[in-house]
């Protein structure tokens, strides 16, 4: 079962997206046009995380000019060094230490706990960026299992039983990873998923599910560019049978679900003419990007 | 004695003196204008005393009334395309009088009449009022061999199409839920078929279309920009007959005739959709791709009429229509259900009081739904709309004198809105969507208006309009929490409990100050409110489009329009040309707020989700129609601006909405060069349409690239629309029982690749990612042929 998030989401995108293909494929035409749009200045971007139990990081960068050519070189590039990345985590106010060589900042000094907010102030080229995030009480998951779905015999996907509080304001986020190795082809011996990954329509809220408790399943997530074997081929989307399934299951507070939630619906809608402009919202004052705690809770499938 | 009798006499006299000068009575000459051949009606007539040149027109169901001082005359009646005719009058007494016209048999130049009154446009007080006539709109080149009554109103000035594949239109820069479009006094909440690209309207069973879009005069309301009214055929009440069309999209038969020869007649004519039963089996394979996909659209028009007595006639007449789409993805389990549909039944009685007093009264019923329905591997989700409306409403002409033509009602509308009802379950958990969430309100109104000559120069049409709009319970609202936007607290109202009334006064003036015979000039001062709003999410126009009530949350959208315009007609009316100015301000204007996503406004109100502020717009008509002749058509040319500023977008300055559209040109010719050969054409012009385009983009640790839109709403003008159509009408020899024609339709003859939509795909090309943008035109070059017949 997809996620009741992810299909709502695309809901109204595919209907017109699909129901206008079958008129246009007869007649339309599409093509490649340069557009000109109006001049627009560099914002600044943070991606910063903190999690139970683990240290923040945080990304700085500037924003890309928008037809331009993206890898990992300009990525690296249009990262800011040199800032002053500060946390207050209620008891100390912490400064961050870059790495050296990009514009990555980190502490040992502070580590992620439940119930509590933290504070992020960024000076950077004589402008200030700050932000809040929380981390909410962690909500473990009943229980995790792998199933073969409908008339598949090894192909299925990761589930998990959950039961919502009955208070309105839990919101969720849901990663995967496979830790086993490939044991054919030609990325045999190697980890099938280096990095745990969220599967688009990862995140969710309790507004229809308040205090039920109730069966929910996730296809498997890749790299959106990812051009693995089993992320092409009719394994696509799916868990096979000897996976060994990590489900890393996360709380988190509003603005960051909302982060991902505008994220998803965005990426979610590349490609389709007929998708309203969906506008990311963070919550960074001053700039673009996200400061978002994550209470997390671990579980292990080993798919049989 | 004598000197008291000589007072009695200088009494009597001083009494009499006054009754002895209205000793000259006035006597009314009343009746129906009806066409010869079939009996229907004919709205619009001019009706007149030659000798004074003063008159009426008949009204939407043939009838008019004259009223003079007693004595000779000679009463004119003429039609745009049938034969005038001339009737002596001694006025010495009431007179009824239904007159017949036959139609015209051959369209000359020169149109000798003397004293003519088709000057209409420039004598009467109607400003920005265009009315359509069928034989000219079928005439001209249609799209995909579809007669479209609402493209054709979309060549006017003024009015300009929502996008090409849309049938919503925006007029002097309202939305395109600022539309009244009415179908024998029905309302038809959406007027589109597959997707935007036909409308719902048969013209075959169409017989009369009227744009009005300023002066609205106060026996139209409920929407701030125009009235579409659309009077179905009666139905021949001579003899029975047939006609239609097969053509590529769809064919149609309309089947008419008499209940009863010169008292009553039928009409039903219906529409239908071909390709789905060719596209499965046994044509198809039950293994192909295409399996259980299907799509259809019918329209059914019914109506039947009955003249009980020389005072009664009743009309019934309904709509259905509906839109069925049926998808399943091949490559997952995916698959959507979109039925949608209007349905409207009328039952209408006119009654003629006296000669003088007019009364139509009819009960309505309308109803709009649509209904999504999707799913995928034991996942479904069900998505409900619809509005339906109970509607009472009684109009009465009443016609006193010759210089006055005086209209009064009332209407009650009783609304049941559903704005959106979804349910979601996964295999057999149903997911906790709420309640279904029903909107009632009571909506009504009552009118006066007068149309009278104050003078010969003056003329005036001046009304008032009274509107009453109450939200009734059963209701819920959903009180938010302002930062966390979440629903904190319900108010519950009873059933018929009172949640909020709206109660206003609609002022509409019009006057007409004539400058010499062929020329005037006219102003217009309206006010309008409009209580039932479109919510739209999408840049396309959806069937998911949800209309809501004014409610506690909602105000109702008004507007004020000033207008000012120059008439003048050349050649002995040959050529109307008018140039019109207008000013437009709106306010409580209506957006859904940024970053709204439709799961927002599940187990919420949807209204909760609404953003509010105000617009503007003004601009300049100009426009040239040669009505008459073999060769005639129009030229357009709308020049305008439109404004909106909303506290909560765009941070609060100014933009332009999607449809400022500063150019407008439409030009529109038919040449009837033979008795069987008919040519026409079309030429459009628009500025193109604003989009919002993104600014920047940054990228994620996950290697998501996002694109960030900035601020500046609406920021990137999209390049200009232009088009050329051509038609040919083929038709067999007249006067033969068995009339049929060819229609050749060539649609965009130079091929224009016009945008219909720019947006972007992020490209990926090995550890480089970048963003191209493309651009979806959506009809190239497209002949069709339909055939058309009658008998």
């Amino acid at each position: 079962m997809k996620s009741f998030y992810k299909f709502i989401r695309s809901v109204k995108s595919k209907i017109a997206f699909w129901g206008a293909t079958v008129v246009l494929s007869l007649t339309s035409c599409e093509k490649n046009v340069t557009v000109t749009v109006p001049g627009a200045e560099e914002l600044i971007v943070i991606e910063g995380y903190i999690e139970t139990g683990e240290n923040p990081f945080l990304v700085l960068s500037r924003t890309l000019p928008f037809f331009g050519t993206i890898n990992t070189s300009t990525v690296f590039q249009q990262t800011i060094q040199g800032a002053i990345v500060t946390i207050d985590d209620g008891n100390i106010i912490d400064t961050l230490d870059q790495i050296p060589g990009i514009g990555v900042y980190t502490t040992t000094r502070i580590t992620g706990q439940e119930l509590r907010s933290y504070q992020l102030r960024v000076e950077v080229e004589g402008k200030v960026l700050t932000s809040s995030t929380y981390i909410p009480a962690a909500i473990p998951l009943d229980s995790v299992w792998f199933k073969v779905s409908g008339t598949r015999d090894s192909l299925g996907f990761a589930w998990a039983h959950l039961t919502d509080p009955d208070t309105l304001g839990n919101h969720y986020r849901w990663f995967a990873q496979r830790i086993n190795k490939y044991t054919f082809g030609d990325l045999i011996g190697r980890v099938k998923d280096s990095i745990l990954i969220a599967p688009s329509g990862s995140v969710f809220e309790d507004k229809f599910i308040n205090g039920k408790s109730f069966d929910l399943g996730y296809q498997r997530g890749n790299f959106r560019n990812s051009e693995k074997e089993d992320d092409l081929n009719d394994e696509k989307f799916f868990f096979k049978k000897g996976d060994t399934i990590v489900i890393k299951f996360c709380t988190l507070d509003r603005a960051h679900f909302e982060f991902w939630r505008t994220e998803e619906t965005q990426v979610s809608s590349n490609g389709n003419p007929f998708a309203s402009p969906a506008p990311v919202t963070g919550n960074i004052d001053g700039g673009l990007g996200i400061w978002g705690g994550y209470a997390s809770t671990f579980d292990t499938i080993i798919a049989k | 004695m004598i000197g008291q009798r000589v007072r009695i006499l200088i009494l009597l006299s001083i009494f009499f003196i006054p009754s002895f000068l209205y000793a000259q009575k006035k006597f009314t000459i009343s009746g129906y204008v009806k066409e010869a051949e079939t009996g229907e009606s004919l709205l619009g007539a001019n009706v007149y005393l030659k000798e004074t040149l003063k008159g009426t027109v008949t009204n939407a169901y043939g009838f008019y009334s004259v009223t003079a001082l007693e004595g000779t005359y000679t009463l004119v009646v003429s039609y745009l395309g049938f034969d005038t005719r001339e009737f002596p009058i001694l006025l010495n007494k009431d007179i009824p009088l239904n007159v017949k016209l036959a139609s015209t048999t051959f369209e000359t130049e020169e149109v000798i009449i003397s004293a003519e009154k088709a000057d209409r446009n420039v004598q009467s007080t109607e400003m920005g009022k265009e009315k359509m006539e069928i034989e000219k709109i079928k005439a001209l080149p249609a799209f995909m061999g579809e007669v479209d009554v609402l493209k054709t109103i979309q060549l006017l000035p003024g009015v300009q199409s929502a996008g090409e594949g849309n049938s919503g239109y925006y007029v002097r820069g309202g939305g395109p839920d600022q539309n009244l479009i009415l179908l024998d006094e029905a309302n038809v909440y959406n007027a589109s078929h597959l997707f935007g690209f036909f409308s719902v309207f048969n013209a075959d069973a169409i017989q009369n279309v009227t744009l009005t879009k300023g002066g609205m005069p106060a026996n139209y309301g409920g929407r701030l920009s125009s009235v579409l009214d659309i009077q179905m055929k009666e139905g021949n009440n001579q003899k029975f007959g047939a006609e239609g069309g097969l053509g590529f999209v769809s064919s149609r038969l309309t089947i008419e005739g008499p209940i009863k020869k010169d008292t009553g007649s039928f009409i039903i004519s219906g529409r239908r959709t071909f390709i789905d039963l060719f596209l499965q089996k046994p044509f198809i394979p039950e293994s192909s791709d295409i399996q259980g996909n299907k799509y259809y659209f019918y329209d059914l028009n019914l109506k039947a009429n009955y003249r009980l007595s020389d005072r009664d006639r009743l009309f019934l007449s309904g709509y259905f229509g509906r839109d069925v789409f049926n998808f399943r993805s091949p490559d997952s389990d995916f698959y959507i259900k979109v039925p949608w549909g209007n349905a409207t039944t009328t039952l209408r009685w006119n009654h003629l009081f006296n000669n003088r007093l007019f009364m139509n009264t009819s009960l309505i019923y309308t109803n709009y739904d649509f209904e999504f329905e999707g799913g995928q591997e034991g996942f479904s989700f069900r998505l409900f709309s619809g509005i339906t409306d109970y509607n009472f409403k009684s109009d009465f002409t009443w016609l006193p004198q010759v210089r006055h033509t005086v209209k009064f009602g009332a209407q009650y509308i009783f609304h049941v809105f559903v704005p959106s009802n979804a349910s979601a379950k996964s295999g057999e958990v149903e997911f906790d969507l709420g309640k279904v969430l029903r909107q009632y309100a009571h909506d009504a109104a009552i009118y006066i208006n007068d149309e009278f000559d104050l003078s010969d120069k003056w003329k005036i049409n001046g009304g008032l309009r009274g509107t009453f709009f109450q939200q009734i319970g059963p209701f819920d609202r959903f009180i938010r929490d302002p930062i966390k936007k979440t629903v904190v607290d319900t108010l519950h109202y009873g059933s018929g409990e009172k949640v909020q009334t709206y109660r206003n006064l609609e002022p509409r003036l019009t006057v007409r100050y004539a400058i010499r015979n062929h020329s005037s000039i006219k102003a217009a001062y309206t006010q309008n409110y409009q209580y039932i709003h479109l919510a739209s999410l999408s840049g396309v126009s959806l069937p998911t489009d949800v209309w809501i009530p004014s409610s506690d949350q909602v105000k109702p959208q008004f507007a004020t329009q000033y207008a000012l315009g120059y008439f003048h007609n050349l050649k002995n009316n040959t050529y109307e040309t008018s140039i019109e100015l207008y000013y437009k301000e709106m306010k409580n204007q209506i957006e859904y707020e940024e970053g709204f996503l439709p799961e927002n406004s599940v187990n919420d109100n949807v209204d909760n989700n609404f953003v509010f502020g105000k617009g503007w717009s003004y601009g300049a008509e100009f426009f040239i129609k040669k009505a008459k002749g073999k060769f005639n058509g129009w030229i357009g040319y709308t020049l305008s601006w439109t404004n909106r500023k909303f506290a909560d977008i765009n941070r609060g300055l100014t933009y332009s909405p999607k449809y400022d559209r500063r150019h407008d040109v439409s030009i529109v010719l038919i040449y009837e060069i033979t008795k069987r050969w008919t040519l026409g054409a079309t030429w459009v012009y628009a500025t193109g349409n604003l989009n919002t385009f993104p600014e920047r983009l940054y990228v994620l640790s996950n290697g998501d690239v996002v694109q960030d839109y900035g601020e500046q709403r609406n920021n990137y003008r999209l390049a200009p629309y232009h088009r050329l159509d051509f038609s040919a009408t083929l038709k067999n020899k007249p006067g033969k029982k068995f009339q049929s024609s060819w229609n050749f339709s060539f649609f965009n003859v130079y091929n224009r690749y016009n945008p219909y939509v720019i947006y972007f795909d992020t490209e990926y090309n090995e550890d480089n990612i970048s963003i191209q943008a493309k651009q979806i035109s959506l009809f190239p070059f497209i002949p069709s042929v339909t055939y058309n017949f009658k008998f």
